[in-house]
Order: structure tokens, then sequence, then C-alpha cells
């Protein structure tokens, strides 16, 4: 894997002092980007990563890695490229999407060994809503010793409308084994109109609560997660089933899913926290 | 310098009328000049605007363009396809559009791979080239027109990168814009008219976008502003063109009201009185608006009546000299010049309405005896009352005229000889009436009446009324007439003795052709010795070889009034006779002349002429004293003229006429002849002998030269030697002879002959 340190950007602030833009090609031609924001070593590094189809910029994202770089944990947060060389915009629901979440895991794997190709050995995975979905599915194939914690934010499965997701799926896989490939349209966590190959759209769609509570079951690291109660994204009995399953979880009275506004200082205070508990990895 | 002639107040109001319009004209024109200019000036701004619009848009539309590039080159979409170009069909046809990136299907997009290949060429489109030219692919973008088929398409390439910094090349774009189209619909021209815009290249033809606005045409969209302004202005000047005219109409209406008209009037006014037509038309009375020319009008109207009354007044004193200057002053009844007025207009009237007209003549029998023996006063009385006689005889409508002396006459129209005898009678009675008593006038006082007639038919004769109506009153004064004569019935005998008679026939043609009057000479002798110192002239006709005396002719000559003609007659034989020298130097030549002929103009100038005679042989008129002289002063007059060229004036046939006394008095009379009957009183030794004698010395006294006419017999000769008359002249001396045998007479004389003792 090549890594491109493009550039690094140094300032008297110390906020500043240790961001950098880091590129990388995720695959052959797709070069990805991600922010980097330099924070104590004695502390866990944090991959941060954005919602469904959504970049680093995104509000939630930046005030997130800003308040954990504040408070000393170096952060990355990449752009997923969604099959896109250096994605740099939100993509639309009509755009064609090729990417697949297995695209996605392999991405976040490619961050994860960026941060741990930079000494980090104790690292915690931050996702924001879909965000948290594909670090979650990262979880489930990959087992890295630096990889200490999870920490989810409105967690949401793979909504895919009121259609039936095993017909859906049924259909997906039948193009599959036909071999059509043409774009599918289908109504994908807030797209009402997915574009997208049948392959690829089927990666997300497998991606149902049962699939998402039975992967936060068997994830290997620490979990916690941070969800609001007045989520109106969320699936109906979202939480109580969560909260079934008993993993680790913080709901936010009042929140939304994005928990914008006077509860992003409570997010960030329920992630530091969560952090605190987090042990420091031998650095090497 | 000559001025031209006047000009009327309307010709001046035309003038001034027509000065406004050609200067409103002008004023228009000027005005349509400016609004031309200001119009070119608008045109050139709207053309101007139309340009910068028309760039602006085509500037608007390449940033656009470029943006759109832009966009397409830094989409992330736009990289996906070059790297996985599996559904860059569906990027190109709906993506680059949904997304909003190119606006509409007039401007499409195509991918090229860093080589210059398009894209996915199985569903390549049709309109873009299958590979981009080598001078597109830079790193810059690059634009430039080409024609195809009718239609102008703008391409522009873009370089694709994967990154920001623009290090690693991905691939190309290419825009493609049906320029036109694309063009104008960008948004509402406002100057630019867009039906003009166009942009034509052949088909094949590169052209850079920096050479496009070489190539762009256009033309401007009319003003609407303008248009409206023009319109405006073009309504304005005509409303403003027509109030004018119609200001000057109304304008011209009123002056010609107030000012031409009524200056019109007073003008007419002025002529009509400078002409003397004065008529009160009720509009003049009228007053005018104008207070000058108000002031104008009641001045002259003032002056008008002033003059009226002025002018009916001197008309009246003009009536009153005319009827003063027609009427006689003594009888108040017309005098003469109305009569020839009169008569002159009578003539003419009867001319055109054929009538009976009858003359008629009054004349006053033994008036002079009558003004001699009462006197003039009385004279006069009995002239007064013999017009009133006539007047009251006459009819309503019939003027009297005085024509002279006791002659009256009058002139009936519409009327008959009867009728015109009757009134004849009728004024012969009422005058017989007249009491003249009361005037000391004891003797009757009658008139005679001649009346000459002429019928409708025949009234070309009427010019010759007047001397029948004369002739009628001479036959009327003849003894044993009734006074009252027609000519043509009562003149009837004696006209026709006249006019019938041999004499008469020769008398007119003697007048008619010189030669036939042969003049006879008597001798006048100077008395003692009976020497012969003069010849009396004395008139004879030749007629076919016979003689005619006068006694036949005279008649006729008084009787038509033909004294002047047949006395200038005589003259000129006498004048032949004087030139032909017969008679000796010395003798001088007595002429006989009528009283009326020495009044006559051309008598005169014929005596004046004959009087270069003088020298040679003395000359003496002879007026007959019983011919009347009713125009004293004049006759005067004219002999004293004719005795500055020595002439000597004879009284001949003195005592046989009205007042021998008075003439002498009265006239220059340096001879006086006896009559014979009076020369005859002297034979007898009675006392009428005794008182011819006695005047005959008291003439002779006084100064006056006597001639005794009429001496025949030797006891009158002796008679008159003894009363010491200078000369005599008789038959007792000589007989009249023609002149040849006067002058052998007198030759035989002064050679010794025969003398008288």
């Amino acid at each position: 894997m090549r890594v491109f340190l493009l550039c690094l950007l140094l300032s008297v602030l110390p906020a500043a002092a240790h961001a950098a833009i880091v590129q990388q090609d995720v695959r052959p031609g797709i070069p990805a980007n991600a922010e980097y924001l330099a924070g104590a070593r004695d502390k866990p590094a944090v991959l941060l990563l954005h919602g469904f189809l959504q970049t680093r910029e995104f509000a939630t994202v930046t005030s997130l890695a800003s308040g954990l770089q504040d408070a000393g944990y170096t952060v990355l947060s990449p752009t997923l490229s969604l099959n896109i060389p250096n994605r740099r915009q939100s993509l639309p629901c009509e755009a064609v999407h090729k990417h697949s979440m297995d695209d996605d895991v392999a991405e976040i794997g490619l961050w994860v060994d960026w941060l741990k190709s930079q000494g980090y050995r104790s690292i915690v995975l931050v996702g924001h809503s879909f965000g948290s979905l594909q670090l979650l599915a990262y979880l489930t194939t990959h087992a890295d010793p630096a990889v200490k914690a999870y920490l989810g934010v409105s967690l949401i499965e793979a909504q895919i409308g009121a259609g039936s997701r095993q017909a859906l799926i049924a259909q997906l896989e039948d193009r599959i084994q036909n071999k059509q490939r043409d774009l599918v349209t289908q109504s994908l966590s807030f797209c009402q109109k997915y574009i997208s190959t049948p392959q690829a759209l089927l990666s997300y769609v497998q991606w149902d609560q049962p699939h998402v509570l039975a992967a936060l079951r068997q994830i290997p690291v620490r979990v916690k997660l941070i969800m609001g109660d007045a989520d109106s994204t969320l699936g109906q009995g979202w939480l109580t089933a969560l909260r079934h399953i008993r993993v680790p979880m913080v709901v936010v009275h009042g929140a939304s899913h994005f928990l914008d506004g006077e509860h992003e200082f409570d997010l960030l205070n329920y992630m530091l926290q969560f952090l605190e508990t987090i042990p420091q990895g031998t650095p090497r | 310098m000559r001025w031209p002639n006047a000009i009327s107040i309307k010709q001046i109001a035309l003038a001034f009328i027509t000065a406004l319009m050609v200067l409103a004209s002008l004023i228009g024109g000027f005005a349509a000049y400016q609004t031309r200019a200001v119009t070119q000036s608008l045109e050139q701004h709207n053309e101007n605007a139309a340009r910068s619009e028309l760039t602006s848009a085509v500037q608007r539309l390449l940033k656009r363009t470029d943006e759109q590039a832009a966009s397409l080159a830094h989409w992330d979409e736009t990289r996906q396809q070059l790297v996985l170009p599996e559904y860059y069909a569906y990027w190109r046809d709906q993506r680059v559009y949904e997304s909003g990136i190119l606006p509409n299907r007039l401007v499409q997009a195509a991918l090229y791979t860093r080589s210059g290949v398009l894209l996915a060429l199985s569903s390549a489109q049709t309109d873009m080239p299958v590979r981009l030219p080598v001078r597109a692919m830079s790193r810059q973008p690059s634009s430039w027109m080409t024609g195809e088929a009718g239609r102008t398409a703008m391409y522009e390439t873009f370089p694709i990168y994967i990154d920001e910094r623009r290090q690693s090349l991905l691939g190309y774009g290419l825009l493609r814009l049906d320029f036109m189209p694309a063009l104008l619909r960008q948004e509402p021209f406002h100057f630019a008219d867009l039906a003009s815009i166009r942009l034509t290249l052949k088909p094949g033809e590169v052209l850079p976008v920096s050479d496009l606005f070489s190539r762009l045409e256009f033309s401007a969209r009319p003003d609407p502003d303008r248009l409206r302004f023009q319109k405006i202005l073009s309504h304005m000047l005509l409303a403003l063109f027509i109030l004018l005219m119609v200001a000057a109409l109304v304008g011209f209406v009123v002056y010609n009201r107030l000012l031409v008209r009524p200056l019109r009037r007073l003008s007419k006014d002025i002529d009509a009185m400078q002409h003397g037509r004065f008529s009160h038309h009720p509009s003049r009375s009228r007053a005018l608006r104008v207070r000058e020319l108000e002031n104008v009008r009641r001045s002259l109207y003032e002056y008008q009546l002033q003059l009226r009354e002025l002018h009916g007044s001197l008309e009246h004193q003009n009536r009153e000299f005319h009827s003063q200057a027609r009427q006689d002053a003594l009888t108040r009844c017309h005098n003469r010049r109305a009569y020839e007025e009169d008569w002159e207009n009578f003539r003419c009237e009867v001319k055109h309405s054929p009538q009976g007209v009858a003359f008629l003549l009054f004349d006053c029998d033994r008036f002079k005896t009558i003004n001699d023996t009462y006197g003039h006063a009385k004279g006069d009385r009995v002239l007064t009352i013999i017009a009133d006689a006539l007047v009251m005889a006459l009819r309503a409508n019939d003027r009297l005229y005085r024509l002279g002396g006791d002659e009256f006459a009058t002139f009936l129209s519409r009327t008959t000889p009867a009728q015109a005898k009757q009134i004849a009678q009728r004024c012969q009675s009422l005058l017989d009436a007249s009491a003249f008593s009361d005037l000391g006038i004891n003797e009757p006082v009658g008139i005679s009446i001649g009346i000459a007639f002429c019928e409708a038919d025949q009234l070309e004769r009427i010019d010759d009324l007047p001397k029948q109506a004369d002739i009628a009153m001479y036959t009327a004064k003849q003894p044993g007439r009734t006074r009252v004569a027609l000519y043509g019935e009562d003149t009837e005998r004696a006209s026709q003795a006249l006019v019938a008679s041999r004499e008469t026939s020769a008398l007119f043609q003697a007048l008619a052709e010189p030669g036939m009057i042969e003049m006879h000479y008597q001798s006048i002798h100077a008395m003692p010795g009976a020497k012969v110192v003069y010849f009396e002239a004395l008139a004879r006709i030749r007629h076919r070889d016979e003689l005619i005396l006068p006694d036949a002719f005279l008649p006729v000559i008084n009787s038509r009034r033909l004294e002047a003609e047949f006395d200038l007659a005589v003259l000129n034989q006498v004048d032949a006779d004087l030139l032909s020298e017969q008679l000796p130097p010395g003798i001088g030549v007595s002429i006989n002349l009528s009283a009326q002929s020495i009044s006559h103009p051309e008598i005169v100038s014929q005596l004046l002429e004959l009087s270069r005679h003088n020298a040679r042989h003395p000359l003496m008129l002879e007026i007959t004293e019983t011919s009347l002289i009713t125009q004293m002063v004049e006759v005067r007059t004219y002999l004293d003229l004719l005795r500055t060229v020595n002439y000597r004036i004879a009284m001949d046939d003195f005592g046989t006429g009205y007042s021998p006394v008075r003439y002498l008095v009265d006239l220059p009379v340096d001879v006086v002849k006896f009559d014979i009957s009076l020369v005859n009183k002297l034979g007898q030794d009675d006392r009428a002998g005794q008182v011819v004698a006695d005047f005959a010395r008291m003439m002779s006294d006084a100064g006056y030269s006597l001639v005794a006419e009429g001496v025949e017999t030797r006891s009158v000769l002796h008679k008159v030697e003894h009363l010491g008359i200078a000369h005599v002249q008789g038959y007792l001396l000589s007989r009249p002879v023609p002149l040849a045998e006067a002058a052998a007479s007198l030759v035989a004389r002064t050679g010794g002959a025969a003398r008288v003792a």
C-alpha cells in the first residue's frame, strides 16, 4: 500500500499544529483522503467515520474531530471514496453507486493500517450513523489488536423503506446470478432513489437490524453506543432492541439523529468519558 | 423709388397667417430635425446597447460554459466515470442534467481519456468528436466554434485531474453547445433583435472563440421607448400644427371680423362718401368691437351725417341754382336753356315711344311798340300776364318756355293737330280775357301762335318742328288771319306760293351754288355836284338768264330765317367783285346786312376778312332800322369791332322802323339813310315835310352824315340839297346796275359825261 503524505501543515497553534490531509489509493486509480489531526501519543487514536454518502466535512464529524483533538486525541477522519477518485463532495443518491459495503470495509482497514503505520496501537473506531454500521461491518471481519474499542453514534441499520427486504435481496441475488448489470433504483437509508448496481446494493441491504444486533454481540472490542431518543430516522423499536442485547449505550434525551445543537456537548462528553476508559496501547 | 400698389389689410392678415404657418412649419421642421437627430442618437445608443447586450450575453455564455466546464472538472461523478465508465451513458445523459451542472440538452458533455479518446465508444454521441483535437488537449480549457449542417456548435474542452493540485491528469471533458439557441435562451434580450442575431459558419469551418464577435451579426431591436417617444412627439407636433392651423384660422376669422370687415366697411363708406353716395345702412350705426375702430366709425358716421346735411344743403342750393338757371326771371316760366335741354330730351324720348307731337310758338303782336310806348316796366308786366295766361291754358304737364323777348314756345306730347289748335285757341281766349287795361294799356294785346305738328310715324321730321312753327307763326301774323296757324294747313297757300315759286327755288339754289347771286350797284352821290362816292351793293339772283329782284325772295328769306346764310353769300359775292378791281380806287361800297346777321359770328368773321379792301374801297355797312334789334349790346359790340377795321355804319331805311332815336343813341352809327318815304315828304310843303326837314337838319347838326334815299324827282333833289343833306341816292341819279356797267358809267362820269344838276 502506498501511502502519500501530501501535506503536513504545522502551525504555532496547537489545534492546527498537527493537522494534515492524508491521501492514499484505496483501489487502483482511486485515491482517497483523510484528515489527520495528530494528538497526544499517550492517548488512543480515533478513526472518525462520516455517515452515508457524506464526507469528513460533515458538520457532526468536523465538530467531533475538533472536540476530540482539543481533548488531545489523535483523530483521523477519512472520506470514503465510494469508488470516486479523491471524492470531495457528498455523493448524491441519484449518482451511480458502484461502491459496496466490502469496498467501504476495505478502505476502513486501509485507514486503520495507516494509523498503525503511524505508530498507534490503541485505536478507537468512532462512526456516525451509517458510518457506525460500516465500522461495525469492518469489526465483524477484521480482528485487529490495535483496535481497542468501537463507539457508534446514532447507529442505524441499512434501511430500505417499506418494501420487503427478503424479496429485495432475492431480486438482487437473482440479478447478480443472471449477470444483469443494469442499475437498480432502490430506497436506501435516507435516499428514496438510490441508484446502484445489484451487487453493491445487496452488500448494504443485508445489514438489517438483526444483522446489526448480531454483529454488536459478536465484535471483540469494547462497544459503546450513543443514541438520541428523538432520532426520527431510527426504525421502530431499535433502541429497545439495542437495550435488549444489553449493549453499552447512552441515550441522549431529546437528541436527534445528528446530536447537534446543545447535544453536541453531551455527545462529546460521553465520547470522552468512553475514550478515557480505553487503555493506551504501547507505541512502537 | 416706386412703391408697390397698396395692399389690403386682408392681404396683410393672409401674409401674417402665412408667415405664421411658415414659421410654425420651420419650427416643426426644426423640431422634426432635432427629433430625428435625437432618434438617430437613440438608435445609435440602442445599437450600442444591443452590441453591449449581445457581447455581455456571449461573455456570460462563455463564462457559464467555463463554469460548467469547471464544475464538471471538479465534480466527483466526472472523475468516477473516468475510472469506472461502465455507466457513463447514464452519467452523460442524465446525471449531468439532473445534478444541475448542465442546464439543458442544448449543452452536451462528453469525457475523453488522457489520450483524447471518447469514453464508451459504443454509446458514443453522434455530435461529439470521437477524438479530441490535439490543440484541445492542453492543461487549460480551450474553446472553438464549428459550423455543422446549418448550425453552429461551440466546443470547450477542459482537463480533469484527480487531485486538487492538478498534478495527475485523469482525462478530458468536452462541452458542446448549440451556440445560437444556447445564447438566445439565456435570458431575454432587451436591445438586440433576436431574429437578427446570426453567426454563419461554413460546414466544417472552425472559428476560435476570440474571433466570435467579429462574425456575429445582429441588429438592434426597435426601442419601444424611442418609438413611443417618436410617436408622442410626432403626435404632439401634428397636434401642435393642427392647433396652430386652427388657431390661425380662428385668428384669421376673428381678425377678419374685428378688423378687416369693419375696416373694409369703413373704407367702402369713405369711398361712397368720396363719390357722394350716402346711404344710411343700419349696420353703420352698429358699434364696433375694437375701440379705436369704433372711434373712427363714430367719427366717420358723424362726419357722414354732417356731410350729408351739407350735401343736402348743397343739393338743395344746386337745385335752386339749376331751377333758377332754367327759369326766366321775369315770367317765372322756363327759359331758353331749359327749352334747349328739354327739347333735346323730348326728342330722344319720343323717338323711343312714338307719339303725336306739336310744337307751339307764341309771339306777342306789336310788343315792341307797346314796350316803346308804355315803357319797359309795363312791357315786362305784359309779358308776365301773357306767360301766366299761357301757363294756365296749357295742360298740366306742358311747360312754357320764354325763348327771348316776347317769344314763347311749348311742345305737346301725345296730341293731335286738333288738340294743339284747341290749346292754342284756349291760350288766345285766356289772353283776350286778361285785363291789360289795369296796366293802362287800352289797345288790344294779342299773340300770334304758330303750330307745327308731327305724326307718330313721322318723327324723323321732329327736328323741323321749331322752324315750321316759326313759319306758321309768321303766317299767323299776316293781316287778316286768325292769329293761330298750323303749319302745313294754314301755311299751305303761302308755303305753296313760296316753295313752288321760281324765286324761292332760285333762292335755295343760289344759297347752295356760289355765283348765282349777282350784285347790282347803285351809286350814292355827294352833293352838290353829284359826285359818285359810294355804290350800294344790292343783291339779285340770276336764274336761268332771268334776274330775280329782292321783292321776290326777301319774304322767303325772312319767312325761312335765312338772313345769315343769304348775307354770307352776298358778302362772298361782294368780295369777289372787289377782287375783280373793276371799281376804281377810292369809290366806296355799301353793303346791306340784316340785324340778325350782325350778331352772327360767321358774318362778323367774313366782314373782318372783307375789311382788307378798305384801303382801296371804303366799306360801309347798312343796318336796316326796320328790323328789330333784340340783342342791342351784342350788336353794338360787333359794330364797334367792325369800326376798328374802318367800316362805317349806316342806319338804313331810317324813319320806317321801331325806335329810330334809340338806335341812334345805342348804336355807333356814322351815316343815316333817310327812307324814301321820309324823303318823299320833303316834296310836300306841308307840316310833315317841315318836320322831316327840321329833323334832317338836326341830325346833320349832330354830326351824322345823311343820305337821302329814293330821290326820284328833281324837286326832291332840290329839297335835299336845300336841307344840306350831303348824299343822295335814287333812280333820278342812277338805277342799280351790274358791276361792269356801274364801273363803265363811273368812267363815263369821270370822263366829263353828263352831270346831274
